[in-house]
């Protein structure tokens, strides 16, 4: 057992490690990547492998970091408080599955590899319409950064399958999204497959969780640019944070983020102790991640008036990045849905 | 009874081998006559229950042992509420507990804790808090009761309102002006009353749940030891603030919120919307924001349990239970149909009486600082708003 002064110094090194690449307040590099081809970048993504982050949750004995689901926690938030592109999650759900050569090479950075799972919007379930084996056939959507990955590990009926993104028989179609990256709709027709043991649900509940914290992070951030703008704005020869509609307004998103917080660490300890209720715990925490969310961007909008409005300011990149994580890995809805089916209420 | 465990012996225990202890010993020694009354009950009703836990040593699981308390850590303090909601347990005159001891505790001379905390512990002094006046309410700190010395009394001129079961009461603990001309801040004094001094008046208030819960009390000449004084003249407003924080993690404790939907839970079954989908997903919705904020709330009591100080930030937790609770009375009112008019419980049931609830959920906004007051504080306090 860690210690929780131990667990506390974990935690701050990993969060500074990582505003080592995701500088808050930077989007320069963030803006020049976006609707570009991959939707991210790869010398950074190298940055990131050798950093061990693709890696966090593997055993040591794998070649991985074997940190904490709280580390990892720690990490996403800091990672979408600075909107980093590359895909990290997709990358650490294949590294989760994958042993061997090809986890190497992808822990490495030689290689990335995207997971291909979902046949339709709003699932939380591996589609099964796609089967899987020494060749690949049916149609994945919403694979993320598509156009980026090297290979893609694909789950269907027969279970896991390595198909190579350039193979024949795999196509492409990028559909950008809202925040500068895109969804592939990959279709895959007798593609050759290398199969692979394992199954990816463990992996997708990591998944999910890492995404309720990168949303954590996207709306911190986007409430701190909000606190600054009212605090400098000045109309009716006063500064508009000093109106109390404003101040109240602001009260009830800090008490949202708050909320977000004490879910999502209260989830991920629950994996960390490896407690029956703990898929629960990540449906809970992606419920209120994704509602808060989207409710802070939304608002970060509105009480920056017209100016927030602009694609110059930074505001509205919170705000489209909410838009995809929000509903990435099942939505508000989906989740309160699935909590409802897996709480064990204590007085039934 | 000789074998039930002592504190030693119930520390030693695994939480859930103390949970359960606590649960048997509420099961036989609760009044079940009292078992979830509709309406806050008066020391005449409550007292026998306090008398029990008093008997068993179990009154004040917060206190230092050295002090009569239990000197639980926070994590199993929380566990004997949570029993006490469980098995429908009646709230005591728990002020002298909850907010007079641990102020002596920390604040008095050692001349008063050896003489008010054993009397709260034996049930012989039951107190009541004198903070609010009519014309400070939000605005506490412009209260106006005085207290001018005179030899070695004070004499204590003005009003109190809002004063919770004063009429149950036979001390009060007072916010005073000792100094008109300081800031309004620093010029009050804590002082200790007994409620049976010549020039006391208490008038009890009719309220929306037609309950006389509440009290004006007035002061007329009231003359009051000065040795009844609570650490510094002058700086009573630091120690009431500190008080203020441990009241609001009380108030934000989720267990009004976790009773109050359970009982719309039975209501939903009764009703027969249970198994409606439009209905599920609003209750979802509501067990959410409680889950949630279980996992808020044990943030703050960690932070008491390390012995830090808690924040201004523990104001969120008040409005966010506070308005939970009236979120979900809301959904009782929405599936009660004509039953939400009624004034008693459906058909004799205490635990369906949604009517009742919903009025019992009016002033929890309202009272302990409104939660707009609250909104102020986290503006200000928090984010830094000018």
């Amino acid at each position: 057992m860690t210690s929780d002064a131990d667990l506390d110094e974990s935690l701050r090194l990993i969060r500074d490690s990582a505003r080592g690449i995701a500088t808050p307040g930077d989007t320069r590099r963030i803006r020049a990547l976006r609707f570009s081809t991959t939707g991210f970048d790869r010398d950074t993504w190298c940055q990131i492998c050798a950093m061990g982050w693709p890696g966090l949750r593997v055993p040591e004995a794998a070649g991985g970091s074997e940190l904490s689901m709280r580390a990892y926690v720690a990490l996403a938030e800091v990672l979408g408080e600075g909107l980093v592109a590359e895909p990290l999650i997709p990358a650490a759900i294949a590294a989760h599955v994958l042993r061997g050569p090809g986890l190497a090479s992808l822990l490495g950075g030689e290689t990335i590899v995207i997971p291909a799972w979902q046949e339709s919007a709003n699932t939380l379930g591996v589609g099964l319409a796609t089967s899987v084996g020494t060749r690949a056939n049916g149609q994945k959507c919403f694979v993320p950064l598509a156009a980026g990955g090297d290979m893609f590990l694909v789950a269907g009926q027969g279970g896991l399958a390595l198909v190579a993104a350039d193979a024949p028989g795999v196509r492409i179609e990028r559909q950008p999204t809202q925040d500068g990256g895109h969804f592939g709709t990959v279709t895959f027709s007798d593609a050759p497959a290398e199969p692979v043991a394992g199954a990816l649900e463990p992996a997708l509940e990591e998944a999910t969780l890492a995404t309720a914290a990168m949303l954590l992070g996207v709306m911190e951030r986007a409430f701190t640019l909000t606190l600054d703008y009212l605090r400098t704005r000045e109309q009716f020869g006063r500064k508009i944070g000093s109106f109390q509609a404003l101040q109240h307004r602001a009260a009830d998103l800090s008490m949202q983020i708050a909320l977000t917080r004490a879910s999502v660490e209260a989830a991920a300890a629950s994996i960390d102790a490896g407690s029956p209720q703990s898929r629960a715990a990540v449906s809970r925490a992606k419920a209120r991640a994704s509602q808060a969310a989207m409710m802070v961007t939304r608002e970060a909008i509105q009480l920056h008036g017209g100016i927030g409005y602009t694609d110059e300011y930074d505001i509205g990149l919170y705000l489209r990045r909410a838009m995809v994580l929000a509903n990435s890995f099942g939505g508000a809805a989906t989740h309160r849905a699935r909590f409802a089916m897996l709480a064990v209420e204590e007085d039934a | 009874m000789s074998t039930e465990p002592d504190l030693d012996a119930l520390e030693a225990m695994d939480d859930e081998t103390f949970r359960l202890t606590v649960r048997q010993w509420i099961e036989a020694n609760y009044p079940p006559e009292l078992r979830n009354p509709p309406k806050r009950l008066h020391w005449r009703e409550n007292r026998v229950w306090y008398m029990r836990l008093a008997a068993r040593g179990w009154l004040a699981p917060g206190w230092p042992r050295e002090h009569g308390g239990m000197g639980l850590a926070a994590a199993r303090q929380l566990i004997m509420l949570e029993e006490q909601e469980r098995h429908g347990c009646a709230r005591t005159n728990d002020h002298g507990i909850i907010l007079v001891g641990p102020l002596l505790i920390r604040y008095g001379t050692p001349e008063q804790k050896a003489f008010f905390l054993p009397r709260i512990l034996s049930g012989e002094h039951v107190w009541c808090q004198g903070y609010s006046e009519p014309n400070a309410g939000s605005d506490l700190a412009s209260l106006r009761t005085s207290a001018v010395a005179d030899g070695p009394d004070w004499v204590v001129n003005g009003q109190k309102i809002w004063t919770t079961l004063a009429n149950d009461a036979n001390w009060i603990f007072l916010l005073v002006r000792t100094d008109k001309t300081a800031k309004k801040q620093e010029g009050i004094s804590f002082l200790l009353v007994p409620m049976d001094s010549p020039g006391i008046t208490v008038r009890p208030i009719v309220n929306l749940d037609l309950h006389d819960e509440f009290c004006e009390v007035f002061f007329d000449n009231v003359r009051v030891p000065r040795t009844y004084t609570v650490g510094e003249i002058n700086r009573g407003w630091s120690m009431a603030k500190a008080l203020l924080g441990f009241e609001r993690i009380f108030l934000g404790s989720p267990k009004q919120s976790a009773y109050a939907l359970g009982r719309l839970r039975l209501l939903a079954e009764r009703m027969g919307v249970w198994d409606e989908p439009l209905f599920r997903d609003r209750y979802t919705a509501l067990r959410l924001d409680l889950e949630d904020l279980k996992c808020l709330h044990a943030r703050f009591v960690e932070i008491v349990r390390r012995g830090d100080t808690l924040g201004p930030d523990v104001s969120m937790l008040k409005v966010i239970q506070t308005e939970l609770f009236q979120k979900i009375t809301d959904a009782m009112l929405d599936i009660a149909g004509e039953h939400a008019g009624l004034l008693e419980p459906m058909e004799g049931n205490r635990e369906l009486a949604p009517g009742a609830l919903f009025i019992q959920a009016r002033p929890s906004t309202i009272y302990g600082g409104s939660n707009e007051i609250q909104r102020n504080i986290i503006a200000k306090a928090v984010l830094d708003l000018p």
